[in-house]
């Protein structure tokens, strides 16, 4: 007998397991292994979804809609990708799988001391944060989700998601084939940003292999990655950890959690803030080291998302959300930069350099 | 070739802008060093920039005399003997009492292709056989340094001559009047040969270094300046030694405790030697210390460019106070000395962790190819530093001090010090005033030296509070010559920045550039420190403002929040030492110490290069 797990703490979550819990999943279980904070919270696992598919026997329906459909005409897409979601609104969560997640939720909340904890539930699909393709932004995240009815809800929504227009154009774009892309669901304790951003552990510019990229602002991560707010741009050596080149942005929005708690809206920032630096030089050292550490960890450079906890001291306060290949640079052939050459042969191209002015 | 922009005309900017205050200032230098009639034409067309490196102050006649030689030897070094293909020599020119110099356009493509040829025959033995070569180096400049010493010097130029110099024997066959004017001409021989040996390989330096630079900013486009400098530096070069031997008579004198008792006393230098050789203990470092002081303390408290700065030789004062402050440093249990092994292995560390991120196998090895001819090599920029500005140019100044001093006697100049305000040419001449006034019998006048001196003072003195224009002419489009791109770092921003800043009075300028030469941010407040005398002034957690630093200074960086200085580059020693220490710095401003005041409110960028000044001081 097969044994399901429904549901997987991070800490059973390596990247072996890219077809149960999605790349980022996969992702985020190497990196708690390897002893790099992330927020607390489990993966719940494509056997969940394949389970209500089974369940709701909607599945078969769903791919032949799908073969169906011509990417040239928007109209038809937009209807198709409406029909399968309904589709799957209509059905309730497996019974066994509600439970798991529940009991984890549960177990979430008394760890956390609220009842209520928020949460992040983030789709994790197995054709994503792959070398060749991010698929980043493809499916959809929720963002402060409290309570078990709408933790459920949020985790249906995101299997939903695996069929919006744009990701049904993606993969059909990328050659993915439809029925073989699953998807599992991230839940995790909500940190409160104080500020989030992205970080390249290779300058995406340039492919300078020497620099950490990092991009912040204030709030949640979702304005700088919707690219709504111009964010600070810091260029770092990640060898020296010297910052040496910072742009600090006017930034006049932060995405932040709505009054009553529950979801997340856009503010204005005080005149007074929008130029200060959303982070501390010890921040940005500590984010570069961590980087390291997952960069080293795979091999190849990475493009992480990160926040900072408003209510936590340094540095246990700095959370690595997500991290997945940078697909830019990784995907290039490198090729030799200089060819061989002895030291006479550079010399005498030096000498005989002209620089213009 | 001349790009589109444009800085005033030289011939009219000499003729117009500089300030009335500074009249009589063209004749405190050699007529070829002045923009004229004579060479209009090609002086018009050339690009000529302000040498803050070297000159950052206004230059008092001798002085010059450094500038003079290195005008000569750097440039043949590059056209006549290394034969750097598109790169010509680097004029100069004086303009109110402040240095400009231009890296002149490379010749005709004949020339290049001739040189091309002569450069590969002979750029390379210089580092495949560098160890012999310093080695031979360092005996010639020692040899020569001991000859400039040698030179005999007169005590006065006595009324009669005494009697054992006349009969029986030996009669030397001269007067102290000749000995005046041949050591003079010697000391002047013996300085332009040093310097002649000061580029015996440092043009090579300047482009192996650019070379790997090349090589490192082709595999890591973004990869900072002070990042290649750090990879090259040495740690154990002769500049550090001073500071080394410092560490190493504290530890001595730590073991004596009497003799340490009166060395942490606040007490001049002098009075603390009096002291000391009234017991054993302090005899025995006594002893020690003069062992050491040649060569060691002849290092200068400032750049070596300039007379007035002294050297721990003459300003004992300074290598005490350090000693003093070392022994409290013993007595907290702090470790004194730099880490030499920690600080190689650290950069080795560094070059293995950046060569790692090298994916191509071919790159890598191109990479070190680049990289050990650029060591190998590199140290005669750090090594050969000490021994000519330093060691060399103390010996030149303490000569020049003698000569000075019989002059003073004979009362053609009020002291010692004003034979500086008389360039090399015109010393000769007021040599022979003095020596023809002194043949010719009682009472013979001679020209007013002592008047023009003192008028000469008065002219440097307004010059200083002059901001000259940052550079003269069309800017060129192009730069071929080593040491104007690593040394003045001569790139299209700066140019951009010199045409933007023409113009600006120094009490209105609220930003200022230089090198980025040791990362970080710091804001804080500023203590301008014009003289090494003037370091326990600093209190901890200052910015310090001075115009250069050597590693003398080292005690004091590692007690403030940020260093800036007005001359030194990215290798400068002031960079190397505040990168140790992790101390935010900018070196090469050229005008930090004119335009910040104590008490400023600074805010120190050491990763762009730039210092802001918040807020002035009431």
């Amino acid at each position: 007998m097969i044994i399901m797990d429904y549901v997987l703490d991070y800490s059973e979550i390596n990247k072996s397991f890219l077809n149960r819990v999605g790349g980022k999943n996969a992702n985020l279980g190497e990196m708690i292994n390897k002893g790099i904070r992330i927020p607390p919270g489990f993966a719940v696992t494509t056997d969940s979804y394949l389970l209500f598919l089974d369940r709701a026997g909607i599945g078969k329906e769903i791919f032949k809609l799908l073969a169906g459909i011509d990417l040239s005409k928007n109209v038809m897409l937009n209807d198709i990708s409406a029909q399968v979601r309904e589709m799957i609104a209509a059905y309730s969560v497996p019974a066994e799988v509600e439970e798991e997640v529940l009991k984890r939720y549960e177990l979430l909340c008394e760890k956390c001391g609220d009842k209520e904890t928020p949460v992040a539930v983030r789709s994790s699909a197995t054709a994503e944060d792959l070398p060749t393709a991010s698929f980043a932004g493809q499916q959809d995240t929720y963002l402060w989700v409290r309570g078990k009815e709408e933790v459920i809800d949020a985790v249906r929504r995101c299997w939903a998601s695996l069929f919006t227009s744009r990701a049904i154009s993606y993969r059909a774009n990328n050659n993915f084939p439809h029925d073989k892309v699953l998807i599992s669901v991230g839940v995790q304790k909500m940190v409160n940003a104080r500020s989030a951003g992205v970080l390249f552990t290779i300058n995406p510019s340039t492919g300078d292999p020497s620099q950490v990229i990092i991009e912040g602002s204030w709030g949640l991560g979702e304005a700088v990655v919707s690219g709504n707010v111009n964010p600070d741009y810091f260029m770092v050596d990640k060898i020296l950890k010297d910052i040496h080149c910072r742009k600090i942005a006017c930034k006049t929005i932060e995405c932040l959690p709505c009054s009553e708690g529950r979801g997340v809206e856009e503010i204005d920032i005080d005149p007074e803030r929008q130029t200060v630096p959303c982070l501390e030089d010890k921040e940005i050292i500590e984010l570069v080291t961590i980087s390291r550490l997952i960069e080293d960890h795979y091999g190849y450079p990475q493009d992480i998302e990160w926040a900072i906890e408003k209510d936590l001291p340094f540095p246990e306060n700095i959370f690595i959300l997500q991290n997945r290949p940078e697909t830019v640079w990784s995907q290039k052939k490198r090729e030799n930069l200089l060819e061989k050459k002895s030291s006479r042969d550079l010399l005498l191209e030096r000498a005989t350099k002209i620089i213009r002015l | 070739m001349a790009s589109d922009k444009q800085f005033p005309d030289p011939h009219q900017y000499v003729a117009e802008e500089i300030p009335p205050e500074l009249e009589g200032w063209e004749e405190m230098y050699p007529p070829h060093f002045l923009f004229g009639e004579d060479r209009k034409d090609w002086e018009k067309k050339e690009f000529w920039y302000l040498d803050k490196i070297h000159a950052p102050y206004p230059m008092p006649p001798l002085d010059q005399i450094f500038q003079q030689a290195w005008q000569i030897s750097l440039s043949q070094h590059t056209t006549r003997i290394f034969c750097i293909p598109p790169a010509q020599g680097v004029a100069h020119r004086m303009v109110g009492c402040y240095q400009y110099i231009c890296a002149i356009e490379p010749p005709p493509e004949e020339i290049i292709k001739e040189k091309a040829e002569l450069f590969q025959a002979r750029a390379h033995y210089p580092v495949e056989n560098y160890e012999q070569l310093w080695q031979e180096w360092l005996t010639r400049l020692q040899a020569l340094g001991g000859e400039l010493e040698a030179i005999y010097v007169p005590e006065e130029l006595p009324k009669y001559l005494p009697a054992e110099d006349v009969f029986p024997n030996p009669f030397k066959g001269y007067a102290p009047s000749y000995e005046l004017i041949e050591a003079f001409d010697q000391a002047v021989n013996c300085m332009y040969k040093g310097w002649q040996y000061h580029f015996n390989y440092l043009n090579l330096t300047y482009l192996y270094y650019l070379m790997f630079f090349d090589v490192a900013k082709k595999l890591f486009p973004d990869i900072s300046d002070s990042a290649i400098s750090k990879m090259v530096a040495g740690a154990e070069v002769s500049m550090f030694r001073p500071e080394e031997e410092l560490c190493k008579l504290s530890r001595l004198a730590h073991a004596y405790p009497r003799a340490s008792d009166v060395l942490k006393k606040e007490a001049p230098a002098a009075e603390k030697m009096e002291e000391l050789k009234k017991f054993d203990e302090g005899k025995r470092w006594l002893q020690e210390m003069e062992a050491l002081k040649k060569p060691w303390f002849y290092i200068s408290c400032g750049s070596g460019w300039y007379h007035y700065e002294g050297s721990w030789i003459n300003k004992l004062d300074i290598p005490f106070n350090y000693i003093k402050n070392y022994l409290e440093r013993l007595d907290r249990g702090e470790r004194i000395e730099r880490a030499y092994e920690e600080i190689s292995e650290a950069r080795d560390k560094l070059v293995a962790e950046y060569s790692k991120l090298i994916t191509s196998e071919e790159d890598r090895t191109t990479f070190f190819n680049a990289y050990n001819d650029c060591r190998t090599i590199y140290k005669y920029a750090e090594d050969h530093l000490f021994w000519v500005e330093h060691w060399f140019h103390t010996i030149w100044f303490d000569k020049m001090r003698e000569i000075g001093a019989v002059i003073a006697k004979f009362g053609a100049i009020r002291e010692a010090d004003d034979i500086f305000m008389f360039n090399r040419l015109e010393v000769p001449t007021l040599i022979e005033d003095v020596t023809t006034s002194w043949s010719l019998g009682e009472d013979i006048p001679m020209m007013k030296w002592s008047e023009k001196a003192e008028k000469r003072k008065k002219i440097l003195d307004a010059a200083a509070n002059w901001s000259p224009s940052p550079a003269l002419g069309p800017a060129p489009s192009e730069v071929a010559e080593p040491f104007t791109v690593m040394l003045w770092g001569v790139t299209t921003d700066k140019v951009d920045e010199w045409l933007k800043g023409t113009t600006v009075e120094p009490d209105k300028v609220t930003e200022i550039k230089g090198f980025a030469a040791s990362a970080g941010l710091a804001e804080g407040v500023a203590r301008v420190l014009k003289k090494a005398e003037h370091l326990d002034e600093l209190e901890a957690g200052e910015i310090m403002v001075c115009p250069s630093t050597n590693p003398s200074w080292a005690p004091a960086l590692s007690r403030v929040k940020a260093a800036v200085t007005d001359i030194g580059g990215l290798t400068s020693h002031a960079a190397i030492v505040s990168r140790e220490y992790g101390v935010p710095s900018v070196t090469g401003t050229g005008i930090a110490t004119s335009v910040i005041k104590t008490g400023d409110l600074i805010k120190v960028n050491g990763d762009e290069g730039t210092v802001e000044i918040i807020k002035k001081a009431d």
